[in-house]
């Protein structure tokens, strides 16, 4: 099983590097953000619309922490890209090969779980020690806020990955892009189909033209910043869920993994 | 003993069916399994390390059914294929790291031994390997794990004929030791005459042959006549007819009686390639006579 997790790193040193230069990026690019939300040009635009467009002080502190969340998002989203292990075996053909070796398909399945959480365990990781030093560097938002949105946003990718990989061993070599799809629609419609009150507020009130919907967004930020245990159980529930029913996939279609 | 045993085994495709195949290999041996492209050898060997599931039959590898625990049978079996199946990437390095942490008897030095030997540079990727070089880097992972028995799908297809011979030689030293057994899968008849203890043949879907490659050889005949002189000979005789170079060529399957029966006639040993083309055209005239 190890060996299936170090080829699996294997496939990633690519990525591994790619991402190596995004998190210096998005470590370079957040500090210039805080730093000027604080004492540059993007506090002196917050100071405009707080004046002149009738925001608050928290409205203004939710939209700087709504930039911070995309920041953060991104380390975790190039980690969470575990199409490309799929891709490249396929391209191998080494489903041939893993199928002959001395492992169960529970075990194989196991293996890319694994490389999957190691490859969440870093975009954590690094997230956290950029948190970290931004906290330090603002006012906007402490660490303990930050946390919240790492978990809620490794939460996330972790649903999407657990889809993704359920999908990829369902379709087969060369339709990863088919599981991605599928994976984003899925999570997409039940996360609207289980606010499908709020969503029909939002259109309404984007539809009168009010500012309302930022109530929304602060809804939102809240709930990813003090809520995130709740993302947290959903992805543990769907990350069993899909283990499983990767296991039962694999052990019917054995050279999928 | 029997490394393999396949018994009353059939998958159902649809468009293909192994029909109720049963064969064994005998430890110590080297199996020839022969059949056209598309006769069923890559589902039969896929059916053996239980990576695709019978739909009725039984197969028992080292004596234990491959439905109890094909995992750490697997563990014995080295596999060759005809296509490599490790990433482009992967150096002789990378693949010595991966196997040794799943196979529990692979050994390290072997491998490298292995790899000294056939000439294969262990820090290149193996995407820049040629074809024989990709051929031998798979012997060279199926024979580091000490395994007992190696299934190999096609080695030597699309190698030149140097490389095939050091192929030949390598599988010539596996089985010197008496417990290592080989099931090589091949169209090319030529490489299994000269390795092969026992010879399977697969056609269709269905066994038409199975035994000792010399027993087969030595009652097989290939009968050279005039056409005219062909209704002379025992319809039980006949495997198959077609026209030859001065008349017909016929495959007797019972050499020494046909050169009993018919002393006037041209009686010579039939070759593996000749029995295997005229039982195929023998299932595709359904006929059996010109």
């Amino acid at each position: 099983m190890k060996g299936l997790m170090i080829k699996d790193l294997m496939c990633l040193r690519k990525q591994m590097i790619l991402f190596a230069y995004t998190v210096a990026g998005v470590l370079v690019l957040s500090v210039m953000f805080v730093l000027s939300a604080r004492f540059g040009n993007i506090a002196d635009a917050n100071q405009t619309m707080m004046t002149e467009n009738n925001l608050s002080d928290i409205d203004i502190k939710n939209l700087s922490t709504l930039s911070l969340i995309l920041f953060m998002l991104l380390p975790i989203a190039m980690v969470s890209d575990v199409t490309a292990i799929f891709r490249m075996d396929g391209k191998a053909g080494f489903g041939a090969v893993s199928s002959t070796l001395p492992l169960s398909a529970n075990k194989r399945v196991m293996a890319r779980y694994l490389t999957v959480f190691i490859m969440f365990g870093i975009g954590v990781g690094v997230d956290i020690v950029i948190s970290f030093v931004l906290s330090r560097l603002t006012n906007i938002i402490s660490f303990a806020d930050f946390f919240g949105i790492i978990i809620s946003a490794a939460s996330l990718m972790c649903i999407y990955g657990a889809l993704v990989i359920v999908f990829c061993f369902l379709f087969g070599y060369g339709k990863e892009d088919y599981a991605i799809v599928v994976s984003w629609a899925v999570i997409l419609i039940t996360a609207m189909l289980a606010n499908i009150k709020k969503v029909k507020l939002i259109f309404a009130s984007v539809k009168a033209g009010d500012s309302d919907s930022l109530d929304f967004f602060s809804e939102f930020i809240n709930f990813i910043k003090y809520k995130y245990f709740v993302l947290f159980f959903i992805s543990i529930i769907v990350m069993t869920a899909s283990y499983f029913v990767s296991v039962k996939i694999a052990e019917k279609k054995r050279s999928v993994v | 003993m029997n490394v393999i045993e396949i018994k009353n085994v059939t998958k159902d495709y649809g468009d293909f069916k192994l029909e109720n195949i049963s064969f064994e290999v005998p430890e110590g041996s080297v199996c020839g399994f022969i059949g056209q492209n598309g006769a069923g050898k890559t589902t039969t060997i896929k059916l053996i390390l239980d990576v695709i599931n019978a739909d009725t039959g039984e197969i028992f590898v080292f004596g234990q059914n491959t439905k109890n625990d094909s995992a750490s049978l697997r563990e014995n079996i080295g596999v060759v294929f005809d296509e490599m199946g490790f990433h482009e990437f992967m150096t002789g390095k990378d693949i010595n790291i991966m196997m040794k942490n799943i196979y529990k008897n692979w050994d390290e030095k072997a491998f490298f031994d292995f790899l000294k030997r056939f000439s294969l540079p262990a820090k290149k990727p193996c995407g820049s390997f040629s074809r024989g070089m990709r051929m031998k880097l798979q012997i060279a992972v199926a024979l580091s794990h000490n395994a007992k028995l190696l299934v190999m799908d096609e080695p030597t297809s699309g190698l030149d004929p140097i490389v095939r011979n050091e192929m030949l030689q390598i599988f010539r030293e596996y089985v010197l030791e008496e417990d290592h057994t080989i099931l090589l899968s091949s169209h090319i008849t030529g490489d299994l005459e000269k390795l092969a203890d026992e010879v399977v043949f697969i056609n269709g879907g269905k066994i038409v042959l199975a035994g000792n490659k010399d027993d087969i050889m030595e009652k097989h005949g290939l009968l050279k006549c005039k056409k005219d002189k062909l209704k002379d000979i025992r319809e039980s005789f006949i495997v198959h007819a077609q026209p030859g170079t001065y008349g017909v060529e016929v495959l007797v399957n019972d050499r020494k009686e046909c050169v009993r029966l018919y002393p006037g006639m041209v009686i010579e040993q039939a070759s593996l390639e000749d029995i295997m083309l005229f039982y195929v055209s023998n299932r595709c005239k359904c006929a059996g006579h010109i």
